[in-house]
C-alpha cells in the first residue's frame, strides 16, 4: 500500500497467484471488458512467450472515495510456471491481497496445492505474514469435465477460513465477485492498521457499494439471471 | 508508506509498477517530434510540462502579433506576464482554456497516467474562429500600438473552432497516453529483468553454498572412513597372523598328530584365513590408492621379462583348466619403469580373470608392443598439439564371456561385479580390477577393456615409455 496524503491518493496492490494455466491473466482480461471504462487502465502485459505470462500482467483500477480519497488499485498476475519462482517472489512484493486462482479440474489437484504452499513460502521469504494476508481463493474453470463438483467444494471451503468464489473466467463469471470480495478484505485489513476511514472520512459502507457499483457488479448480476 | 513518489527506489517502483515522473518513461528528443509533427500539421504551438513544471518538449515559431507586441514595453511585460501564468496553470482533472490579451487561447491538458497526474502539455496560443475584432485589452495595451499593424499580424495567427480544438487535443492526449503506455511497459520489463536476474544469481549463490557446504561434509566423511577403514583393517589383521600361524602349525603336526577329520578342518581355518588376509590386503591397497598415499618402488623392467613371468606364474592353473596361454611379443616390446611388485600384481590379477572366465579348451593371450598415439581429429594446432607419443601396451585377452559395453566404465569400480550370479560362481571380492586400474594410474598408465558380450575380453595396460623422458 502506498499513501500520498498530499495528493489524497491510496494505492493498493492486489495480486493474483496460482499454477501454471489457472487462468489468471483472463481473470484480469475478464475484468478489464467488465469495468467501466472511466474507473479502469490499460491492461499491460509483460513479456509473453507462448501466450504465457513471464513477469506479469498488470491492470490499474481508479475510484474515487469518500471525501475525495481517490483509491488506485493495481491488480497483478504471477508467472504461474514452476521456474519463474524468482520473479513470482518480487512481483508478491508489498502485496496488500491476494486473489488465488485454482484449477476446479481434479487431475490439477496437486499444482494447485504445490502452488499454494509455493505461495505461502514467498510471502514468508518477503517478510509477509500469511496468516495475515487478506486471501481469497476462486476455483476456476468450472465449465471443464472432471471438476471438482460445488458440494465437494462447499464442504471444503467450510474448513477454511478464506472465501472462496467460483468462476469461469473465459465467460466473465465469477471474477468480478472474487475481485469486489478480495477488495472488501483488504479494505478491512488496511482500515484495522491504519484507520483510513477516519482519515479520510471514508464510511466502509458506502465505499464496498461505490467500488461494487464502478466495477460493474449490477451489470454482472444482471447477465447471470437472464 | 511514502508521502512522494520521487522518493521511491527501483524495488517500491517495480513492487507497484509505478510512473513517479514522466521523464522517466518518455524520450525528450521523441517527444518533441511527436509535438513537432504535431506543429507542421496544424500551425499550433505546443509545449509538454513535467509535473514539476520543467518543459519536456517545444514546438513553436514565434507568432506574428506576439512578435509585434514584443516591440512595445508593455506589451513585453503583459507577454511574459501572460506566459509564467499559462506554465503555472495545473488542471486538476479536466483540460482548461486561458485567455491571452490578443484574444488568442491557450489550452492546457492534464497528462493522467494510471489515474494519476504526471505533467500537463499547452497547445497555444491559437485564435478562436468565432472571434472577428480585435480585443480591447489589445488596443489599449500601449500608446503606441498601431491598430492596423496588430489587426494585419493577428491575421496571421492560426485559426481554429473550438469543439476542432478540443479534438486535437484529445487526440495528442491519447498519443501522449500510448507513448506512456510504451514507455513505461518497456521500463517494468527492463527493471524486472534485472531484478529476476538478480535474484535469480541471488538463489544460485545461495545453491552454491550450500553445495560447498555439503561438499566439505561428505569430503571429512571420506576421510573418516578411509581412517576408519585403515584402522579396522590393521586391527584386523594382527589376530588374523596367528590364526594363519597356529593352523599353520596344527596342519603341520606341531601340536601333535591330527586325525584325517581333524587335519581337513584345519586345512579349511587355514584356507579362509588366507582369503581373508587377502580381501584385508586389498581393502588396505584400496584406501592407500585413494588418498594417494602408496609408494612405488620403480625399476627398469622388460616386459619380455614380465610377460614371460606371467605366463610361467599362470601355466599351472592354465593346465589343470585345460586353457591355452598363448604369448604374442612383438620383437622389441621394450621396458617399462614400474614397481614390479605391484605391477605383476596388476597382470596377475588380470590374468587371473581371464584364466577364471575363459571355458576349456579357450585360450588366453598375452600381447607385449610399443604403440604411438595418433593425431587429433580435427587437427587444430596438430602441429604443436598431437606429436605422437610412445607408450607400452601389455593386452591380456581371454575367449570367455564377455563384458557388455555398458559394464565397461562400472567395472573399476570399487566392490562392483557384473551380476551377483558370476560372483557366486566364480568367486572374487569385487576390488581387484579397482584396484589395478588405480595402481596403473598411480603409474602415470592407463587401463581399458574392449569387451563384447560372447566375444572374450581384452584388458590393456599402457604404461608410459621411459625412454621418452
Amino acid at each position: 500500500m502506498q499513501l500520498d496524503f498530499k495528493q489524497r491518493e491510496l494505492t493498493i496492490k492486489l495480486v493474483y497467484y496460482g499454477p501454471a494455466l489457472s487462468g489468471k491473466t483472463t481473470n484480469l482480461q475478464a475484468i478489464h471488458e467488465l469495468v467501466a471504462p472511466e474507473s479502469r487502465g490499460r491492461l499491460m502485459t509483460l513479456e509473453t512467450k507462448d501466450d504465457r505470462t513471464l513477469f506479469f500482467d498488470l491492470l490499474p483500477l481508479t475510484v474515487m472515495a469518500g471525501k475525495g480519497l481517490q483509491i488506485r488499485v493495481k491488480l497483478f498476475t504471477v508467472p504461474g510456471q514452476v521456474i519463474h519462482n524468482a520473479t513470482r517472489r518480487l512481483v508478491l512484493q508489498g502485496a496488500d491481497g491476494v486473489a488465488f486462482i485454482a484449477d476446479s479440474q481434479k487431475s490439477e489437484t496437486n499444482a494447485n496445492k504445490a502452488a499454494f504452499l509455493n505461495l505461502r513460502q514467498n510471502l514468508t521469504d518477503n517478510g509477509l505474514d500469511p496468516a495475515k494476508m487478506p486471501l481469497v481463493i476462486q476455483f476456476n474453470k468450472r465449465d471443464m469435465p472432471e471438476v471438482r463438483s460445488d458440494a465437494e467444494i462447499d464442504e471444503m471451503a467450510r474448513k477454511g477460513r478464506e472465501p472462496v468464489y467460483k468462476a469461469i473466467a473465459l465467460r466473465g463469471q465469477g471474477v468480478i465477485e472474487t475481485l469486489v470480495g478480495l477488495f472488501e478484505l483488504t479494505w478491512k485489513r488496511l482500515e484495522q492498521e491504519h484507520q483510513l476511514g477516519q482519515k479520510f472520512g471514508v464510511d466502509e459502507g458506502q465505499l464496498l457499494g461505490d467500488v461494487r457499483g464502478k466495477l460493474g457488479v449490477k451489470r454482472v448480476a444482471r447477465e447471470a439471471t437472464r | 508508506m511514502s508521502s512522494h513518489d520521487a522518493e521511491l527506489g527501483l524495488g517500491d517502483a517495480l513492487s507497484l509498477g509505478e510512473v513517479a515522473r514522466l521523464e522517466e518513461v518518455v524520450d525528450r528528443r521523441a517527444l518533441t517530434e511527436v509535438c513537432r509533427s504535431f506543429f507542421e500539421l496544424f500551425s499550433i504551438p505546443v509545449r509538454v510540462f513535467s509535473s514539476e513544471g520543467a518543459l519536456l518538449a517545444d514546438a513553436h515559431e514565434e507568432q506574428e502579433i506576439c512578435r509585434y507586441v514584443n516591440t512595445l514595453g508593455n506589451g513585453r511585460r503583459a507577454c511574459s506576464k501572460l506566459v509564467s501564468e499559462v506554465k503555472r496553470l495545473d488542471p486538476d482533472g479536466r483540460a482548461m482554456n486561458h485567455p491571452c490579451f490578443t484574444g488568442a487561447e491557450y489550452r492546457i491538458v492534464p497528462i493522467v497516467y494510471q489515474g494519476r497526474r504526471l505533467g500537463r502539455f499547452v497547445v497555444g496560443p491559437y485564435m478562436p474562429a468565432e472571434r472577428r475584432e480585435v480585443p480591447r485589452s489589445l488596443l489599449v495595451l500601449d500608446a503606441r500600438l498601431d491598430a492596423e499593424a496588430a489587426r494585419a499580424a493577428l491575421q496571421e495567427m492560426p485559426r481554429v473552432r473550438a469543439e476542432t480544438l478540443e479534438r486535437i487535443g484529445e487526440h495528442l492526449a491519447r498519443v501522449l497516453d500510448l507513448i506512456l503506455f510504451s514507455g513505461h511497459r518497456a521500463f517494468l520489463t527492463s527493471n524486472m529483468h534485472l531484478a529476476s536476474v538478480k535474484e535469480s544469481f541471488r538463489e544460485i549463490v545461495e545453491k552454491n553454498t550450500q553445495l560447498q557446504q555439503a561438499v566439505d561434509r561428505l569430503r571429512e566423511l571420506d576421510r573418516l572412513k578411509s581412517n576408519f577403514l585403515a584402522t579396522v583393517s590393521h586391527e584386523l589383521r594382527t589376530p588374523l597372523t596367528s590364526i594363519i600361524g597356529y593352523s599353520d602349525m596344527l596342519g603341520a603336526g606341531i601340536g601333535g598328530e591330527l586325525t584325517e577329520e581333524q587335519a581337513e578342518f584345519v586345512e579349511t581355518i587355514h584356507a579362509k584365513g588366507e582369503h581373508l588376509l587377502a580381501l584385508i590386503t586389498s581393502l588396505l591397497d584400496m584406501n592407500k590408492l585413494e588418498q594417494g598415499t602408496m609408494r612405488l618402488h620403480r625399476e627398469l623392467l622388460p616386459v619380455k621379462a614380465l610377460l614371460d613371468d606371467l605366463q610361467k606364474t599362470l601355466a599351472p592353473s592354465a593346465a589343470k583348466k585345460g586353457v591355452r596361454l598363448v604369448v604374442e611379443r612383438a620383437p622389441d616390446a621394450g621396458s617399462v619403469l614400474v614397481d614390479p611388485v605391484r605391477i605383476k600384481q596388476v597382470l596377475f590379477n588380470l590374468a587371473e580373470n581371464a584364466l577364471k572366465f575363459t571355458p576349456r579348451d579357450g585360450t588366453v593371450r598375452f600381447t607385449g608392443r610399443v604403440t604411438e598415439s595418433a593425431a587429433d581429429d580435427d587437427g587444430f594446432g596438430a602441429v604443436l598439439l598431437s606429436v605422437p607419443k610412445r607408450a607400452i601396451e601389455i593386452g591380456v585377452i581371454d575367449s570367455g564371456i564377455g563384458i557388455a559395453p555398458e559394464e565397461h566404465d562400472k567395472i573399476f569400480d570399487a566392490f562392483y561385479q557384473v551380476d551377483g550370479s558370476s560372483t557366486r560362481e566364480h568367486g572374487g571380492t569385487g576390488l581387484g580390477l579397482s584396484i589395478a586400474k588405480r595402481i596403473v594410474e598411480a603409474h602415470g598408465g592407463t587401463l581399458r577393456v574392449e569387451s563384447e558380450v560372447g566375444r572374450g575380453a581384452a584388458f590393456f595396460l599402457t604404461l608410459p615409455d621411459p625412454e621418452e623422458g
